[in-house]
């Protein structure tokens, strides 16, 4: 705990500011376009734009774990699942506030329910950071983000063209497997905690 | 003497690739030099025993830590100091802020007392003026200089150096001799070289990998000795050495084995390390 108490602003200034607020920036800007468009935006589009902000916001958390320091500090005590997990507890109320602001701009009448479609924003982030933790432990690069966001955004693209009808995910809110597609993102989510409690650990060596 | 660091059977694969293979090493206060050519295992070896990642099979141990558990290998990091192959920085922060930051990382958490130790380390690396000073202004040689700090900071019973010495002019390289001996006083240093001299002038030992196994483990005199009575002048390349080359006095040095009658020369380690990795110095010595 004092570790994690006086590590908190060193990290905090090692953090990738520039590329989250450039994509918290545009996610901004993507859900300011109802408000834009003259009202005109139907329900439809609302919920395909709270799904693009969301993806720029994953987009953003991707470089969250790029570490130049990264080879520098790789034999230290503090365990790196509890430093990847700081970085993500100091950027989590930033990106919580992001999220409100982001769905308070898309207008009410228009809005998607807002706990699922934060269901699903919140299953884009984790994913983003379980690929970022991936890519810290499956490769020696100290800065993975470009590579893991290549990945995103390629899965966010080819996940609605590819996935079966019975594991639909990216479905309007009045169509009937809207519940079911939500019982998904959960376990998408589940599934994207464990991804990164699992790569975030480094492994220890054969005991033979 | 207890070893400090102890290993058995260490080996290591990258895919198809044996990067180390059934490594034995038992390395006791002082510096040793590792040497090897590129590819040879040694930044893997160096990684290993730094638990920036772990063996496929075999053991070790560092100062009686077993980091084959979460444990122990928390253990050995509190007694660790690693200076990879290419430290990274976070450029924005002064030479002070960024050893201060890894002293956090080392549970240096005390911050009156960890202040004083990264005021320690840098004064010990000659940046004691500069430490204000953003890495991002600081040159080539003084960045090296920051990482060897943050690698002593928390005064560490082993000291893990790769290559610390590539891309420095001269002088810096002296300088960082200097540290390094000192450094090597009272605790256990592995150093990653490809400078022969650096070997010479600072290891009590001397450690030779090629293909991911250990060729040579000795002083560096007994890797001298190993040339002794193979190194030659000649005025014409002699196709029978393993190594020739023109020197500056326009004759040919030639290592190998030498004809009848051949002007003998006196042999130096760099002589003794061409023949290890030609196998024919091969064989452990200690």
């Amino acid at each position: 705990m004092r570790v994690t108490w006086a590590s908190l602003l060193p990290v905090l200034r090692t953090l990738p500011w520039p590329t989250l607020t450039a994509a918290g920036g545009v996610g901004l800007l993507l859900a300011a376009v109802p408000r834009l468009a003259d009202g005109t935006a139907a329900a439809g589009p609302a919920l395909d734009l709270l799904r693009c902000v969301a993806l720029t916001g994953g987009l953003g958390l991707a470089f969250l774990l790029d570490d130049p320091a990264r080879h520098t500090t790789a034999a230290v005590p503090v365990r790196r699942l509890a430093r990847q997990a700081l970085r993500a507890a100091l950027v989590a109320p930033p990106v919580a506030l992001w999220w409100a602001a982001a769905v308070l701009l898309v207008p009410a009448e228009i809005r998607p329910p807002v706990g699922d479609v934060t269901l699903e924003a919140a299953a884009v982030g984790l994913l983003a950071l379980a690929g970022a933790a991936a890519g810290v432990r499956l490769t020696d690069r100290p800065r993975p983000g470009p590579g893991v966001a290549a990945g995103l955004l390629a899965a966010a693209v080819l996940a609605p063209l590819l996935l079966p009808e019975r594991w639909a995910l990216f479905v309007p809110a009045d169509d009937d497997r809207w519940a079911a597609a939500h019982d998904r993102w959960a376990l998408l989510l589940a599934a994207a905690v464990a991804a990164w409690g699992l790569y975030g650990r480094e492994r220890l060596g054969r005991r033979r | 003497m207890n070893p400090t660091v102890s290993a058995s059977g260490l080996s290591l694969h990258y895919g198809r690739t044996r990067a180390l293979d059934e490594v034995e090493l038992r390395l006791t206060p002082g510096v040793t030099g590792l040497l090897g050519p590129n590819g040879a295992g040694k930044t893997t070896l160096l990684r290993v025993l730094a638990t920036a990642v772990p063996a496929d099979r075999g053991s070790f141990t560092v100062l009686g830590h077993d980091p084959r558990t979460a444990r122990g290998r928390q253990e050995v990091r509190r007694h660790l100091g690693y200076l990879p192959q290419t430290p990274g920085f976070h450029p924005g922060f002064t030479a002070f802020e960024f050893v201060d930051y890894v002293a956090i990382l080392k549970e240096l958490t005390d911050r009156r007392a960890r202040h004083r130790e990264v005021r320690r380390v840098l004064e010990e690396v000659g940046l004691g003026e500069v430490r204000g000073r953003r890495i991002r202004k600081l040159s080539g040689g003084m960045r090296q200089r920051v990482a060897l700090a943050a690698a002593l900071v928390g005064d560490p019973g082993f000291l893990v150096l790769d290559e610390p010495t590539v891309g420095l002019d001269p002088e810096q390289r002296m300088r960082f001799r200097e540290l390094i001996a000192r450094a090597g006083e009272g605790r256990t240093v592995l150093l990653s070289t490809h400078q022969t001299e650096d070997v010479a002038m600072l290891c009590r030992r001397v450690l030779v990998m090629a293909g991911g196994t250990v060729r040579f483990d000795g002083t560096p005199a007994e890797l001298t000795a190993r040339a002794a009575g193979r190194v030659w002048s000649s005025t014409e390349r002699d196709p029978g050495a393993k190594a020739g080359w023109r020197t500056g006095t326009g004759t040919f040095r030639n290592v190998g084995d030498p004809p009848a009658g051949a002007d003998l020369a006196e042999a130096t380690l760099e002589d003794g390390y061409l023949l290890v990795l030609d196998g024919m110095g091969a064989g452990v010595a200690a």
